[in-house]
C-alpha cells in the first residue's frame, strides 16, 4: 500500500515541477535563451501572493493571473530592451546577461523583502482526502490541476493564436518568419514574456506549498533546469512529461534507497540524458 | 636656503600631521575580523551573526570601548562575505589577518566552516571566538587559539530526553528525519544515541540531501513506522517544510521536535498552527535571566537593548553572538593587554557571568558551563521546560 502512496506523492510532485519548467522550457526551446532568471521569477510571483494575502487577503489562487502579468510586463520590458540586443549572439552571451540580470533582480529581492523564509499559511487550511491509506493533500492537487490548466491554455495560445503560430514559425525557421513579415523582435519579446507570465502564475500558486526566499530561487531554477533537460525543450507536453518523470522518479528513489538519493539521482539522470539523449523524451517536437 | 628650509619643515610638518594622528589612531582600535557569509544560502544566518556583533560594538564604543593596559580602544569589526563557500571562508580567514591586521578574530558560520577556518587561526596565534559552531569535531583538534560559545550538540538532545521520557512512559518508537549536512546530522546522531540510551526503539533514521524540496516519501515511510516521537533537523525551510508535508499526510505523534527551526519567529509564522506543541531545544533563550558582568548588563537589558535597535526578539545565534563580542571584551580586559598571548590566555582562564549564561571554556576550548533551554511552541508562543529555574510550562503531549 506503502507503493501507492508514494506513486500518489510522485505525481502530485510531478504537477508541481510541469508548473515550474514550463515557462523556462518555452524561453529555452523557442529563443534559445536559457534565462537564469527563471527562478527569482518564480520567487517574485510568490511574493505578490504572500503580500496580496497578507495584506488584503486576497488568496493566492486569485493573485495568480496579477503575479503572471507583473511578471509578463517586466518579461517583455527586459527582453525588449535588454536581451534582445543580443539575441543573435552565442548563447553563453545571454546565459551570462541573464546571469547578471538575475544577480540584480534576486539582489533587490534581499534587500526589499529580506532573507527571511515566508510562506502563505491559508486559513483554514484545505486539508487533504483520504481514500482508505492513500492521503491527498487537496492544495497540492488544487495547485496541479490549476497549473495543468494554465499549461492547457498556453498550448492552446501557441496552436491556435495568431501570437502562437508566429512564435512556432520563429522556432521553426526564424529567416521565413521574418520574410512571412512576422516581427522577429516583438514576437520575441513576447515569447520572454509569456515565460515569465508562467514563472510568476507558478511562484502565486506554489507560496502556499513552499516556503520562499530570495534564497530558493536557484533551487527552483535547478529543477527547471532538469526537468527540461528530462522531457525535451520547447514543448508543453515535455514539460509535463518531465516534471512527472522527475516527481515520480525522486519519489520512488527516496522509497527505495532512502531521501538523501533523490536530489543527486535527479542530477544523475540529467547527466545521463545530456550524454545519451540530448533532446529530452519528447525531443524538440511539441507545439508543433 | 629659507625655501629648503621651508620645504623641510613643510615635509616633516606633512610628516607628522599624516603619521602620528594615524599611529595613535591605530594603537586606539581593536579590530575583530569577521568572516561571514552575507551573501549565498547562509545569508540569514550569516546577516544575524553581524547584527549580534554590531550591537555589541555600537555598545561597547557607547561606553567608552574596551578598557585595558591603561588605554581605551574602540572596537572596530572588519566583516568579509565569503559568499557562503567554506573555502572562501578559510581565505578571507587568512586575508583578515594578513591584510588586514585585525588582532583578534569571530569564526565564520557553522561547525564546518569554523572547523575549516580553525587552522588558520591557530597558525598566526589569534584569539578567535566561534559563535554558532556546536560540534565537537571542532574542537578536538587541540586547538589553543579556538573558544566558542556553543555546548556539545548531547546536551540539546539529552535534556530533550529527559523530559519527554518521564512526562510520557508511553514513548517507546522514535523517528529521525535529519538534513544531511554537518550539525543537523550531528544533532541526528545525537537523538539515536539519547534514545538508544533510554531504551527507546529507533524505528527510522533517514536523511535527506541540502536541496531538498518534496519529503512526501519519507514522512510516507515515518508515517507506515508509526512513531511515538518525530524528531526532525534541518534548517528553517526544511522544517517548515517537513511539517507542512506531515500535516498533508496526515503524519501525527504525541511528540514532534524540531531543531532548529522553531527558535526562530519565522518557522511559527510560516508554520502558523501547525507549529503548536512542536518542541525544540538551542543554547539560549529570551526568557533565560542572568545578571551579567559585561556590557550589556542583565539577560532583561540585552533583550531591550536588542529590541530598540532591530525592533525584533533575539534569537540564540544572534544572542551568541552578541556574547562572542562581550567575551572577547572581557577576556581583553582581564588581560590587561591586546597581546594574542595574554587575551588567549585570559580567555582559556575565564569564569564569569554575561547576559547570555556563566562563561567558562573547558579544555577543548569549547563552552562547559550553559544549560541549553528546552522549549515548546505553546499558544503561537515559545514556553521554556528546561532549565527548572527559568521553567515556564510543563511538555504537552500530542502534536496534530
Amino acid at each position: 500500500m506503502i507503493y501507492l502512496q508514494v506513486l500518489a506523492n510522485g505525481l502530485v510532485l510531478g504537477g508541481l515541477y510541469a508548473a515550474i519548467a514550463v515557462g523556462f522550457s518555452l524561453v529555452w526551446g523557442v529563443l534559445n535563451v536559457i534565462n537564469l532568471l527563471h527562478g527569482s521569477f518564480i520567487i517574485l510571483g510568490a511574493y505578490v501572493a504572500f503580500f496580496g494575502y497578507a495584506l488584503f487577503g486576497l488568496h493566492p489562487f486569485l493573485s495568480a493571473p496579477i503575479a503572471g502579468f507583473i511578471l509578463f510586463a517586466i518579461g517583455y520590458s527586459l527582453q525588449a530592451t535588454v536581451i534582445n540586443r543580443v539575441i543573435h549572439a552565442p548563447v553563453l552571451m545571454t546565459l551570462t546577461l541573464t546571469f547578471g540580470l538575475d544577480l540584480l533582480l534576486n539582489n533587490a529581492m534581499l534587500l526589499a523583502f529580506k532573507a527571511d523564509y515566508r510562506k502563505v499559511v491559508l486559513e483554514p487550511p484545505l486539508g487533504s482526502l483520504f481514500f482508505g491509506p492513500i492521503v491527498l493533500p487537496l492544495d497540492r492537487i488544487a495547485v496541479m490541476i490549476l497549473a495543468l490548466l494554465m499549461t492547457y491554455g498556453l498550448y492552446l495560445l501557441l496552436r491556435d493564436s495568431k501570437l502562437g503560430r508566429a512564435i512556432i514559425a520563429i522556432r521553426m525557421d526564424q529567416e521565413a518568419a521574418a520574410l512571412m513579415g512576422v516581427n522577429i523582435l516583438q514576437t520575441q519579446a513576447m515569447t520572454f514574456a509569456i515565460g515569465a507570465f508562467m514563472a510568476g502564475a507558478a511562484g502565486s500558486l506554489l507560496s502556499i506549498i513552499y516556503p520562499i526566499s530570495p534564497l530558493n530561487s536557484i533551487t527552483f531554477l535547478g529543477k527547471a533546469f532538469v526537468i527540461c533537460v528530462i522531457g525535451g525543450l520547447g514543448s508543453v507536453g515535455g514539460a509535463i512529461v518531465g516534471g512527472i518523470t522527475l516527481g515520480l522518479l525522486e519519489s520512488l528513489t527516496a522509497l527505495w534507497f532512502g531521501p538523501e538519493y533523490a536530489v543527486p539521482i535527479s542530477f544523475a539522470l540529467l547527466i545521463a540524458f545530456l550524454a545519451v539523449r540530448p533532446t529530452g523524451l519528447l525531443g524538440r517536437r511539441g507545439y508543433e | 636656503m629659507y625655501g629648503r628650509s621651508f620645504k623641510f619643515s613643510f615635509l616633516a610638518g606633512l610628516l607628522i600631521t599624516s603619521v602620528v594622528p594615524q599611529l595613535s589612531f591605530a594603537q586606539d582600535v581593536i579590530r575583530i575580523g569577521a568572516p561571514l557569509p552575507l551573501t549565498g544560502p547562509l545569508s540569514p544566518e550569516g546577516i544575524k551573526q553581524k547584527q549580534g556583533y554590531d550591537l555589541w560594538a555600537e555598545v561597547a564604543n557607547s561606553k567608552g570601548g574596551i578598557k585595558t593596559g591603561g588605554k581605551n580602544y574602540k572596537v572596530e569589526i572588519v566583516y568579509v562575505d565569503y559568499a557562503s563557500n567554506t573555502p572562501r571562508a578559510v581565505q578571507t580567514a587568512e586575508r583578515l589577518i594578513t591584510e588586514d591586521k585585525v588582532n583578534f578574530l569571530f569564526s565564520p558560520f557553522g561547525s564546518g566552516a569554523t572547523k575549516a577556518a580553525s587552522g588558520i587561526s591557530e597558525k598566526y596565534g589569534i584569539p578567535t571566538v566561534a559563535a554558532t559552531a556546536s560540534s565537537e569535531q571542532v574542537y578536538d583538534q587541540g586547538y589553543k587559539f579556538l573558544f566558542g560559545t556553543f555546548t556539545p550538540n548531547d546536551t540539546l538532545t539529552e535534556p530533550l530526553s529527559t523530559i519527554v521520557t518521564k512526562r510520557d512512559p508511553n514513548v517507546k518508537r522514535v523517528a529521525i528525519l535529519a538534513r544531511n549536512d554537518l550539525f543537523p546530522l550531528a544533532i541526528g546522531n545525537e537523538m539515536e544515541k539519547s534514545a538508544k540510551k533510554r531504551n527507546l526503539d529507533v524505528v527510522m533514521f533517514e536523511k535527506y540531501a541540502i536541496g531538498t524540496m518534496d519529503h512526501a516519501s519519507a514522512i510516507t515511510q515515518m508515517r507506515a513506522a508509526n512513531p511515538d516521537w518525530i524528531f526532525a533537523t534541518g534548517y528553517i525551510n526544511d522544517l517548515i517544510l517537513i511539517r507542512k508535508q506531515m500535516s498533508d499526510l496526515g503524519v501525527t505523534a504525541p511528540i514532534v521536535t524540531m531543531i532548529a527551526g522553531p527558535a526562530y519567529k519565522e518557522f511559527m509564522d510560516a508554520s502558523g498552527p501547525l507549529a503548536e506543541n512542536v518542541s525544540s531545544a538551542a543554547w539560549w533563550h529570551p526568557a533565560v535571566r542572568y545578571d551579567g558582568k559585561g556590557v550589556f548588563g542583565s539577560t532583561e537589558n540585552f533583550n531591550k537593548v536588542w529590541e530598540q535597535k532591530y525592533k525584533d526578539t533575539p534569537d540564540y545565534a544572534q544572542a551568541s553572538a552578541a556574547a562572542a563580542g562581550e567575551i572577547f571584551q572581557l577576556a581583553i580586559e582581564k588581560a590587561e593587554s591586546i597581546d594574542p598571548k595574554k587575551v588567549r590566555n585570559a580567555l582559556a582562564d575565564l569564569d564569569t557571568t554575561t547576559f547570555y549564561g556563566r562563561i567558562k571554556f573547558g579544555p577543548t576550548g569549547q563552552i562547559t558551563s550553559l544549560d541549553p533551554p528546552v522549549f515548546q511552541i505553546q499558544g503561537g508562543k515559545p514556553v521554556v521546560l528546561f532549565p527548572d529555574y527559568i521553567k515556564q510550562g510543563e511538555l504537552k503531549i500530542g502534536v496534530k
